[in-house]
């Protein structure tokens, strides 16, 4: 028994062998240099026609399209919320007040994301009227202004530390940008905090109010320098509730074209966010 | 002790008897050959069970020592509480069926067989990935355990399915086994009861008619002119003479003895054969209980199509294997996670394990099974279907396959002339000369002296299909002569018989007076039909156009050479006389007697000869001739006489017009055989002593060297050395049989032919096809049926492969370049299990390219079902296509909705946090998770779509290998479009009436995506188009080899 698979095991090595060369036909992996060659040839001269040809039909396929908006937008009918510093892993913030580096990253993060809404970044901007949409005919496409100011505790104007450094943590919140959007009534956010003991939760501008004038917006091609309309949150934690954690959720309202309430999608017009402040 | 007690194998002795009447003292010497090829069938400890069994010795003793023996009475029988007891020590008189393999065990082989055992691999991973989520982050999404548990419902669902059908095709064979269950008339508590014979019990006083089956092996008590046809046994139909008469030592050969399953006839020399006798052995100690037993000791070999199949599960599954393990590889090298890199290894496995294929293949090889049970080919085992067209050599029986299996006047003699008569199965066209007066006369003989009669109450069956009672060669005169001259009882009628001597062995003829209906003279005719040299003597004149001339030499001479022409074409030849008695000498009132033979018996006047011979089917020499073209080789295997076999195999082309064997050639040169050139010979003429004698090795030189062979006057066994030598030259054997002596051989062969009308239970359970009208034109038809599966599962095979890569390809490219995943785990389910089944199973209805009977049978380690063509074709010419034209739809898909490809390049990372819901698109717009996840469903199924419309190209590509389309015809089959019309409804119910269901990741896509693979699908049937045109114009050429598949 052994013997007979010691020797099928030889005879295959030998198969092997013959196959990776044989040297009475000058096989080397079956076929010979020439028949290789052809082959790959073959495959270059196949395949070299399949790339062009794919890229001709996806060049084909780019030239329906429109370089200013997309084709479709039905797949994004309304906007979501996304709250600022950027989470690392998880919508959680985690600072303690007496420990300036657990938020330096946070405060990086807003400094970051605040940086062309500084009056320096601004002045080229145009000073829109309030309370109504802004729609422009083109061809060339203005910014309005977002004075930054109207954040007021959160500007980061008066307060560099955006409020960490007091246990009064700010989070800014922003709705996703998405071209053609015209809210209709008064859209404002509005945020809850989901503890009872921590009730305190500020929010600026006054009441979330989110000015009609950033609508619509025409894409980044066409609007170049736009700059979204922002809300900040400002949670207070009493001097004594250390070692407390909140939960925050922030809504659309007041406005019947922006959805709040999906069953599947969390952050469709809303937004829930945990801050944790350690002692 | 043991020289009284002979091996099992001898048993075809009988079937023997008359060639090898000189050594007929030495049983054991004759049939050496076969035993020692036989004891290789089983093990030593069962053979020396079989002797002790069969020291059988009843044959020899009285019937009070019977009686005494089984403590029995043979005029009371056995008391009914005795035989109760008997019964439930012995177990019911039935055969126990061979080993069944335990249901569970066939079911759970389903479960683990082929890609089964890959999506098992793919089901833990699953869960495996979701154990290691799980243990991070409690809240883990259970995506993957559902996926888990898909791939094992998937594997379950196929499970079941290839296990129903296999039962269905099992059931089709077991209601066929069902039999009505057989009675048998016992003597017990001294009353004749009727019993199924299942109960009978060893001592049982049994009875039996002509026509019964003997319900047991029976020791004759009593009989009347009883014979018996020992077929089912030994494979020979010559009838046995039984009586209660010990007539030889070896109990298979002694007369007072009758075998379980044998059938008793009704003798020609007494209107009903009876029987009476006890029961000695019942169930699985009777003779054929023993060889039933000894069958199924012949392994099972493994089908043909089961090794091609196993043989393509290896190379996908290897190329599965081996891309998912690089690519894991690959993955984790670049820095995914082990999770991430385990969820692409399940994805490439799914990808590329054609879930549905196998049972694709069970729906299509049962398709056909039913096309050929429609063509009288049933067959047992589904992968018999296409054993069949592979078949390189087959081994026919003669009588029955081959032939009509009913003796039929051939050719006549008179007026020293021969007429042949026509012997096609319905008997329409005899165009012999019959305005001769000695045909009048020879007409007379045949109808009166002759004691077959018509069965009563078959007015409106054709002559040639009605029941006769007689023996072959009368039956044969009957239905020639009421064929010719209309109604034969009324002309026997009209020409009462007044006295008879029938046939017997010592006289060789047979003899009848008769009244006449000559109104001129009331003679008596005298009509006398029997050996022709023995009729011949009894003759003093001879009948030359109706008048008597004097037999001299010169005419003798005549009838000599007819004689020997007659009897060279293997034919049974009969000699006819007759005498018109004188008036004076014999008046009206005369009374003769049989016994004091108060008559003449000499000085006749011969008329003519007459003979018989079986002659063969009219649709075999056609199907011969098939074989011959499509490179399947005839052996003919028969326990016939050398020169009827010859003369058969001459007559069907199984040895051609102009082929001669070493015999012939010798005896036109006029030379001994030895001096003959082998080489010159084409034919062989083997008989059962010559092969006895042989070696394999010379076996196999005659089969190898010899492009026509007959094997003559063999045995059933040595049917299982014939086999063994074919196998050995590397050829697909396909074997015929009916006798329970043949199961060895059917079980042998790679596919074993049983006969479904002649054929006995054993047979067919040890076959793998029953031929349900014993024709061997129906094996051509089935081979032309197995060799087109072949040739259609290869192009199903080719059609299921090729979407592979469109499957695979998205998650190599998403791994690689990071693009959002193209197509879903569920969704290539969907494509497998969905939309491709209902297509890839039309391709088994497509028609056969060319004449697939010209070419020659594939060759079995050679012609893979898929070979090397096959897969690289479908995988990297149009698979890849494919995969572009998908990728297409997919790509215009996103871009249209705010994502440009380029924007795609490594987005995945970014695209799957599930905490970035402001992901920005090439213009600018921020997406939600959710609103991507959305997106990512469109993709799948753009995808889909793209893969659906190109499969639609690939299915009707797939329809020819070689010729155009247009060729092939586009809408000659039907059912390729129910295919495509069961793709798009599919695909259009997945996307538009289950794309709310979230779990199934469909979503409803505009309508014009479904054209943006259209000029992709257009490309690959051009493509193929031009591919098919150069096969065609250059075969043989460099792109033949690499393109033809």
């Amino acid at each position: 028994m052994t013997k007979n698979e010691e020797k099928s095991l030889n005879q295959s090595l030998a198969e092997w062998k013959l196959f990776t060369y044989n040297p009475t036909t000058g096989e080397f992996l079956g076929r010979t240099a020439k028949s290789w060659g052809l082959i790959l040839l073959f495959y270059l001269v196949f395949y070299g026609f399949l790339a062009a040809l794919f890229s001709f039909t996806m060049w084909v396929m780019l030239q329906t399209l429109n370089d200013e908006v997309p084709k479709y937008r039905d797949q994004i009918p309304s906007p979501g919320l996304m709250v600022f510093p950027k989470p690392v892993t998880a919508l959680e913030y985690t600072f303690s007040r007496s420990d300036p580096t657990s938020y330096a990253g946070y405060i990086e993060d807003l400094k970051k994301f605040l940086k062309p809404y500084t009056l320096e970044e601004q002045k080229n901007l145009t000073v829109c009227p309030d309370g109504a949409l802004f729609e422009q005919k083109g061809p060339v496409y203005v910014a309005c202004q977002f004075p930054i100011s109207l954040l007021q505790a959160c500007s980061g104007m008066n307060d560099p530390d955006f409020g960490y450094s007091q246990g009064n943590p700010c989070i800014l919140v922003k709705m996703n940008r998405i071209i053609g959007l015209k809210p209709e009534g008064v859209p404002r956010i509005d945020c809850v905090s989901k503890n009872e003991d921590i009730p305190n939760v500020a929010v600026y501008p006054h009441n979330g109010m989110i000015d009609l004038k950033y609508f619509p917006y025409y894409g980044k091609k066409l609007h170049v320098g736009y700059l979204q309309p922002l809300v900040a949150v400002q949670v207070s934690f009493a001097p004594n509730n250390t070692g407390k954690e909140v939960t925050v959720e922030c809504k659309i309202d007041g406005s019947a074209n922006l959805k709040s309430q999906d069953d599947r999608d969390k952050f469709l017009g809303r937004v829930m966010f945990k801050i944790t402040a350690r002692a | 002790m043991h020289q009284k007690t002979p091996e099992i194998y001898s048993v075809e002795l009988s079937g023997t008897k008359d060639i090898v009447k000189t050594d007929k003292g030495d049983g054991k010497e004759k049939y050496r050959g076969l035993k020692n090829n036989c004891l290789e069938l089983k093990k030593k400890n069962h053979k020396e069970e079989f002797q002790k069994e069969l020291h059988l010795d009843d044959h020899k003793l009285s019937n009070r020592e019977l009686e005494e023996k089984y403590g029995t009475d043979i005029i009371m029988g056995l008391s009914s509480t005795r035989a109760a007891e008997l019964l439930a020590r012995d177990g019911p008189n039935s055969l126990t069926p061979p080993k069944q393999t335990p249901e569970i065990v066939k079911f759970l082989k389903q479960m683990v067989g082929g890609f089964s055992i890959l999506l098992w691999v793919g089901a833990f991973l699953c869960w495996i990935a979701y154990g290691i989520q799980y243990s991070s982050d409690k809240s883990a999404s259970l995506n993957n355990v559902y996926l888990g548990c898909v791939l094992g419902l998937v594997v379950i669902l196929t499970g079941i399915f290839a296990y129903y059908q296999e039962a269905k095709s099992t059931n089709i064979m077991s209601s066929f086994n069902k039999m009505i269950p057989q009675q048998a008339l016992v003597i017990r508590d001294s009353e004749k009861k009727t019993i199924p014979s299942e109960q009978l019990v060893v001592g049982d006083i049994v009875e039996v008619k002509g026509g019964d089956q003997i319900p047991a092996d029976i020791r004759v008590l009593s009989s009347q002119g009883c014979r018996v046809d020992n077929s089912s046994l030994t494979g020979e139909s010559e009838p046995q003479p039984r009586s209660s008469e010990f007539t030889h030592e070896n109990p298979l050969e002694t007369k007072n003895i009758c075998f379980y399953s044998t059938t008793c006839l009704e003798a020609s020399t007494s209107p009903v054969g009876t029987v009476t006798g006890m029961v000695i052995n019942t169930g699985d100690r009777t003779i054929i209980g023993h060889i039933a037993s000894l069958a199924s000791g012949v392994g099972n070999e493994k089908t043909p199509i089961a090794i091609e199949i196993e043989h393509f599960v290896h190379i996908v599954a290897g190329v599965a294997v081996s891309i998912g393990i690089l690519f894991f590889i690959i993955a984790v090298s670049l820095k995914y996670q082990v999770l991430d890199s385990i969820i692409f290894l399940i994805g490439i496995i799914v990808a590329n394990v054609p879930e549905g294929l196998l049972a694709t293949v069970t729906v299509t090889l049962s398709l056909t099974a039913k096309r050929m049970a429609k063509k009288n080919c049933l067959v047992k085992n589904l992968e018999a279907v296409e054993t069949l067209g592979s078949t390189s050599i087959i081994c026919s029986d003669k009588t029955g396959t081959l032939t009509q299996n009913r003796m039929t006047v051939a050719h006549l003699w008179f007026d020293n002339q021969i007429f042949v008569a026509d012997t096609s199965e319905d008997h329409s066209n005899q165009v012999f000369d019959q305005s001769s007066r000695t045909w009048a006369s020879l007409s007379k003989i045949i109808t009166l002296c002759n004691r077959a009669e018509f069965k009563p109450g078959q007015e409106n069956v054709p002559i040639m299909k009605k029941a006769v009672i007689g023996d072959a060669s009368e039956t044969a005169l009957l239905k020639f002569s009421e064929v010719i001259l209309g109604d034969v009882m009324e002309i026997r009628k009209r020409n009462r018989k007044v006295a008879e001597i029938p046939f017997n062995s010592t006289n060789k003829f047979q003899l009848s007076i008769h009244e006449t209906d000559d109104p001129h003279g009331k003679r008596f005719l005298m009509v006398m039909k029997g050996a022709p040299e023995r009729i011949l003597e009894k003759c003093s004149t001879i009948m030359i156009n109706g008048e008597e001339h004097p037999l001299d030499k010169s005419t003798a001479k005549t009838f000599h050479t007819a004689y020997m022409e007659l009897g060279g074409l293997g034919e049974r030849v009969l000699g006819f006389c007759h005498l018109y008695l004188p008036a004076d000498e014999f008046p009206e009132t005369y009374s003769f007697d049989i016994d004091a033979m108060n008559f003449p018996t000499s000085n006749l006047c011969f008329v003519g000869l007459l003979s018989m011979i079986d002659p063969p089917r009219s649709t075999v020499p056609d199907a011969v001739t098939k074989c011959r073209s499509a490179g399947i080789k005839v052996i003919m295997v028969t326990g016939d006489h050398p020169i009827t076999a010859k003369a058969i195999a001459k007559s069907v082309g199984i040895i051609s017009a102009n082929s001669e064997t070493v015999e012939d050639i010798a005896h036109r040169l006029n030379i001994a055989v030895e001096q003959v050139n082998k080489r010159d010979a084409k034919a062989a003429v083997v008989t059962g002593m010559e092969l006895k004698d042989m070696s394999s090795e010379q076996l196999d030189e005659i089969l190898a060297n010899y492009q026509e062979i007959v094997f003559a006057r063999t045995s059933p066994q040595q049917k299982l050395i014939i086999v063994e030598g074919c196998q050995r030259q590397d050829a697909v054997v396909a074997v015929t049989g009916d006798g329970v002596n043949d199961s060895p051989a059917l079980k042998k062969a790679d596919i074993g032919i049983a006969m479904g009308i002649a054929g006995s239970d054993a047979a067919k359970n040890a076959a793998d096809m029953v031929l349900l009208d014993d024709n061997f034109a129906s094996i051509v038809t089935g081979v032309e049926e197995g060799r087109l599966i072949f040739d259609n599962l290869k192009k199903t095979i080719a059609y299921t492969l090729t979407k592979n890569i469109a499957e695979l390809c998205p998650f190599l490219i998403y791994i690689i370049v990071g693009l959002p995943l193209p197509i879903g785990t569920i969704t290539i389910l969907f494509i497998d299990l969905g939309t491709d089944i209902i297509p890839s199973i039309a391709l088994a209805y497509e028609k056969a390219e060319s004449d697939i009977m010209n070419r020659k049978p594939r060759h079995k380690n050679k012609d893979r079902l898929v070979n090397q063509p096959l897969a690289v074709y479908s995988y990297l010419h149009i698979g890849l296509m494919q995969a572009l034209g998908a990728f297409l739809v997919y790509f215009t898909v996103y871009a249209q909705e705010g994502f440009l490809p380029r924007t795609l390049i490594n987005l995945r990372v970014e695209w799957e946090k599930d905490y970035v819901n402001d992901l920005e698109d090439s213009y600018g717009q921020e997406w939600t998770r959710y609103q991507r996840e959305y997106l990512e469903w469109t993709g799948y199924t753009a995808f889909f779509v793209g893969i659906l419309v190109q499969q639609i190209a690939d299915l009707i590509i797939r329809k020819t290998r070689r010729n155009s389309i247009f060729q092939q015809g586009l809408f000659r089959n039907k059912v390729i479009w129910v295919g495509i019309t069961s793709q798009i409804i599919i695909g259009l119910i997945l996307s538009y009436g289950l794309g709310s269901v979230t779990a199934l990741s469909f979503t409803m896509l505009r309508a014009q995506y479904w054209f943006v693979a259209v000029p992709h699908a257009i490309l690959i049937w051009a493509y193929d188009e031009v591919r098919k045109l150069f096969i065609r114009l250059y075969p043989g050429s460099w792109w033949d080899k690499n393109m033809y598949y």
